[in-house]
């Protein structure tokens, strides 16, 4: 809200410039947007929620008249002579949406506003319309009243009906838009149909012009979700219901309506008919809040002396009742009965006051003290401390992690999601962020071929988070990997990334989590054909492959390059980790024996069930196999493929003899012939 | 053992020994400590009758002696005949590991989470997906509250099941929905940060985008006040931005927390002036408005604001079923981006989440 500073010293004459003026009001809570001094010294107020009395030069000038201990002066609203009654007939159907309603004739001449006016309003940023449309405009920016001036003659009726909206009903609103109401939104209506959108915006057919002999000034409170809800259904927002919604004063109506017409009298453009019609069925009775004194010191932490608090609430319009207490109890006990004024929506218990009482020096005297540690702390969550070790051992395995956003493109998800319906966003910023992400992935393609795009080759990225399906939320981690293998280095070409660098990236993973895997060759949209594995827990929880050509090229990442990913649930992995209960195991006291082994197999028999085979068939003392070579080409037959393997005998407690492991590397060659037709080469 | 034999047999034995291994096994053979020829001597000194024995004794050890500096002789004169091995040119680059990069918004959430561990605080993480009792009704803003308004919320197009509690019908704003989950189940005292991923339906700008990382930090008590808020964050901006920075406490207005605050660190760039650094002052024509010009970090008024907080709004206790006459509690939200902005002067919020490889390079390993 914009102040214009000089209207305020005209309320409160502050012995200070503009912009100390805007420090001080900052630091009681009223955050400053920007200060001007040309052509009339403002300052533009971002106004909190809760404070909308401070939608209003009064509120901010009582704000002020605090800070500087001085007097506020109230704006005149000295009653013209009135002249004659004119009949009109106001109704109230909805007092629970309108709990007070006034109204006042009068008899105008519009035409132009003197300059002082249009100066004021100027420095407000407001247009001026006309005399009568300006003061109404004056006295809500200056009292924060929104009211509204309807041509009586052009009501049906000489009607006003606060009443809920029939379905069908229609209304021209002031900016010249034809709207429809929904059931139920309040409206302000003649005897025919709605003129008004209640506390929103006023109705283009009654609205006052030059030809106006005689108008109504409506000056009313509406309740504050009833005002809300229509200026939302309507998409409609306006000073008066900004205002409403926050909370208006209950009080002010009349006061407006006095201070319009003296405003009105004052420049000749109108006189009052008769006296303020006020439909307030229910009056509300100011609010009582208690505060008592040892309350202030337990939340605030810095006791303030009870001969302060008066002084510091009543220039705010608080009303305290004497001390009550004190005396007969210890120190602390004093206690107040505090009525709240009618404008300050926002103080509804004792922690508002304790508030008030603190922000009173911007909490510039509190001490900086350190909360008591009364209990020893649990641990922190074990997906913080498991996200942690992933990122470290990503990183050290050359990744770098990446931070993607969880909503994406409905066409980038649905690869991904393996036929799964997605999660939409209702209301998306844009088509492309319409769905939650099924996987980690798209976002990371994305992010590869962002890098891509500015000449980057070797792009590694990881990234952990979130993905989304009907049946809940999962913790994931990914990674994307394209370019060259190794660091390039002026000693020798670098090899380009294949699948078993990202597979040895996933198993290091896996073993860091605990979790021991298998890897099987699957079959996914995403993936290449025969380049892709599922990792088995057994249950599958991840996947690993080259990423389909066709896909990546659709985001922009160069089809003809290889670029590698993997994705792995977390949650399902962190439910497979061992108990915390590692036993470190005694170094072996005798030497081992290594036995090299070369196999010819059927080229498709994958590695694992030749490793299977010599498992099952080897003695106890095989502690280790490792496939170290496999060669296809001269002096291996098509279709055969020659695999070569190390295995490491040995025994916790003897030297083995060359006669057992000979043995046991015949049962194993055996087990193998049967098994696989393997020929030992 | 005569002395004088063991020394002959010695020199005899490394004239013969002709390369370095045959040292090497001269040095086993003569002094080590188990089963060496002249250790075995100093054995025989120690029994030997008392007269004759300091004579013995100096001469064992001069033989001694005079065999380790023979041996370590030979050997260097050995060493030096070696040929020499070809040189490396020094100057060429080494050949790097393979090493990532955190994300520069996880160096600074786990600075600040190692910051708040040692102040005794708890971590928690909760569920990004929420429903609009956590999310809002809860933190004392029911439906129709204005307060809403300042954290437009992106929804579910239809609710999402949630095991053990209510289906999830929104993106989280902020994730004081941990907090609550939490204060449902534990009794006070309650010291915890709640970081992670939060949502809302703001456009992608220089300051704004509508995915960011927050961390809450919740402490309640039989005994916690408003000033204890302020002493925490003081200490955790020292820490963060170091101890030179001013820090500043203002009242403000969030619906779950009263009193309710703003803290605000000194401007880096101007030392809190407001005024342009001298070097980046153009020259003012002198029509200039008298608001133009200044610090373009803190936009002339000397301060940065860093983070919203208060005590812990009444209602809210009572939604989680603590009686706020006994407790009291201090609350607190931070934007990692935000913080990330201000410490290394990053000057687009989207350079988080476009992960350039040029960008996020430029963090420490």
């Amino acid at each position: 809200v914009r102040l214009p500073y000089d209207w305020l010293r005209e309320l409160v004459p502050v012995p200070v410039d503009v912009e100390a003026l805007a420090e001080t009001l900052g630091l009681r809570g009223f955050e400053v947007a920007s200060v001007e001094h040309r052509p009339h010294a403002v300052i533009d107020f971002e106004i909190t929620a809760n404070r909308p009395d401070c939608l209003s030069v009064i509120g901010l000038a009582r704000e002020a008249a605090a800070a500087y201990a001085l007097p506020l002066h109230d704006p005149d609203r000295t009653w013209p002579a009135a002249g004659d009654p004119q009949p009109i007939d106001v109704v109230v159907d909805d007092a629970e949406a309108c709990p007070r309603y006034c109204a006042q004739v009068f008899s105008v001449r519009l035409g132009a506003s003197p300059d002082w006016l249009r100066d004021r309003l100027e420095a407000a940023g407001v247009r001026s319309i006309n005399n009568v449309v300006d003061v109404t405009n004056y006295v809500m920016i200056e009292m924060g009243q929104p009211t509204h001036a309807f041509d009586l003659e052009k009501l049906a009726g000489r009607a006003l009906r606060i009443r809920p909206a029939r379905a069908g009903e229609r209304v021209r609103t002031l900016d010249g838009i034809d709207r429809p109401l929904e059931a139920g939104m309040l409206v302000i209506a003649d005897a025919e149909r709605p003129q008004a959108v209640a506390g929103v915006m006023g109705g283009g057919d009654s609205e006052i012009s030059s030809a106006t002999r005689v108008m109504v000034l409506e000056s009313a409170y509406f309740a504050p979700g009833s005002v809300r809800r229509t200026s939302r259904r309507l998409a409609l927002k306006t000073e008066a219901s900004a205002r409403f919604e926050r909370g208006a004063d209950i009080e002010a109506p009349p006061a407006a309506i006095a201070r319009i017409a003296a405003l009105l009298h004052r420049i000749g453009a109108a006189q009052p008919l008769g006296s303020i019609v006020d439909r307030y069925p229910a009056p509300r009775p100011p609010r009582i809040v208690e505060l008592r004194s040892g309350r202030i010191g337990r939340v605030l932490g810095a006791s303030v002396p009870d001969s302060e608090v008066p002084k510091i609430l009543g220039p705010l319009g608080f009303e305290l009742r004497p001390p009550r207490g004190g005396q007969s109890s210890s120190n602390g006990a004093t206690s107040w009965a505090i009525t709240v004024p009618s404008y300050r929506v926002d103080v509804l218990r004792e922690v508002d006051l304790i508030e008030e009482i603190a922000r009173h020096d911007g909490y510039r005297g509190l001490p900086a003290t350190f909360p008591a540690l009364t209990a020893p702390q649990a641990p922190p969550d074990a997906r913080t401390l498991r996200d942690a070790s992933v990122r470290r051992v990503l990183t050290a395995s050359g990744l770098s992690e990446a931070m993607t956003f969880a909503f994406i493109e409905q066409q980038a998800a649905q690869s991904f999601a393996d036929g799964a319906p997605l999660v939409a966003v209702r209301n998306p910023l844009s088509e492309k962020y319409d769905v939650l992400r099924p996987s980690l992935l798209p976002g990371l393609i994305d992010a590869a071929a962002h890098n891509r795009r500015r000449e980057r080759l070797d792009i590694r990225l990881f990234e952990t988070g979130t993905r989304f399906s009907p049946s809940g939320e999962v913790r994931a981690v990914a990674g994307v990997w394209s370019g060259t293998a190794v660091t390039p280095h002026w000693s020798g070409a670098a090899r380009s990334v294949d699948f078993f660098d990202v597979k040895g990236v996933v198993e290091t993973l896996c073993g860091a989590l605990g979790a021991e895997v298998t890897f099987a060759r699957a079959s996914l949209s995403c993936f290449v054909e025969g380049r892709t594995a599922a990792v088995e827990a057994p249950a599958v929880v991840g996947h690993v492959g080259q990423l389909a050509p066709a896909l990546i090229d659709a985001r922009g990442f160069p089809a003809g390059e290889e670029l590698y990913g993997f994705e792995l649930d977390l949650d399902a992995l962190a439910a497979l980790q061992p108990a915390d209960d590692l036993r470190a195991e005694s170094l072996p006291r005798f030497p081992s024996v290594v036995r090299d082994l070369s196999v010819l197999v059927d080229s498709n028999l994958p590695a694992a069930s030749v490793r299977g085979t010599i498992r099952s068939s080897a003695p106890d003392t095989l502690a280790h196999v490792a496939e170290f070579d496999r060669y296809r080409g001269k002096g291996v037959p098509e279709g055969r493929v020659s695999l070569s393997l190390r295995l490491t005998f040995r025994s916790a407690d003897r030297t083995l003899t060359d006669v057992e492991v000979d043995e046991a590397m015949a049962r194993i060659v055996g087990a193998l012939a049967s098994a696989h037709s393997a020929e030992r080469r | 053992m005569d002395i004088s034999f063991l020394r002959q047999q010695f020199e005899t034995d490394l004239a013969g020994a002709a390369n370095e291994p045959a040292v090497r096994a001269l040095r086993d053979k003569y002094l080590a400590r188990k089963g060496g020829l002249v250790s075995h001597l100093l054995k025989d000194v120690a029994s030997a009758p008392a007269d004759s024995r300091p004579l013995l004794g100096r001469q064992a050890n001069q033989l001694k002696i005079h065999i380790e500096s023979t041996i370590s002789g030979k050997l260097s004169a050995i060493a030096q005949q070696r040929p020499a091995v070809e040189a490396v040119d020094v100057t060429l680059p080494g050949r790097p590991p393979l090493l990532g990069h955190r994300h520069p918004l996880t160096l600074l959430r786990e600075r600040i989470e190692s910051i708040f561990l040692r102040l005794g605080f708890l971590i928690v993480e909760g569920p990004e997906l929420e429903d609009d009792y956590h999310n809002f009704e809860a933190l004392n803003m029911p439906v129709d509250h204005p307060a809403r308004d300042m954290q437009d919320t992106l929804y579910l197009a239809s609710p999402v099941a949630a095991a053990g509690r209510v289906a999830a019908t929104l993106l989280r704003t902020h994730t004081s929905g941990m907090q609550v989950r939490y204060m449902e189940m534990h009794p006070p005292p309650v010291r915890l940060i709640a970081p992670g991923r939060v949502y809302r339906r703001d456009n992608l700008d220089l300051t704004h985008t509508p995915m960011f990382t927050q961390v809450e930090g919740l402490v309640v008590g039989d005994t916690v006040t408003l000033a204890d808020l302020k002493g925490t964050l003081v200490t955790f901006a020292a820490e963060l931005f170091g101890p030179d920075r001013r820090t500043r406490f203002r009242p403000s207005f969030f619906p779950y927390t009263e009193p309710s605050a703003e803290f605000d660190i000194s401007c880096g760039v101007c030392g809190g002036t407001g005024r342009a650094p001298q070097a980046l002052v153009p020259p003012q024509p002198a029509s200039n408005a008298a608001g133009e010009g200044g610090c373009a970090m803190c936009k002339r008024t000397g301060w940065l604001e860093v983070l919203g907080s208060g005590m812990v709004h009444p209602a809210v206790f009572e939604a989680v079923g603590y009686d706020p006459e006994r407790y009291t509690g201090f609350a607190f939200g931070v934007g990692i981006e935000r913080l990330a902005l201000l410490k290394w002067g990053v000057e687009d919020i989207r350079l988080f989440y476009e992960n350039d490889l040029r960008f996020l390079e430029q963090f420490p390993l």
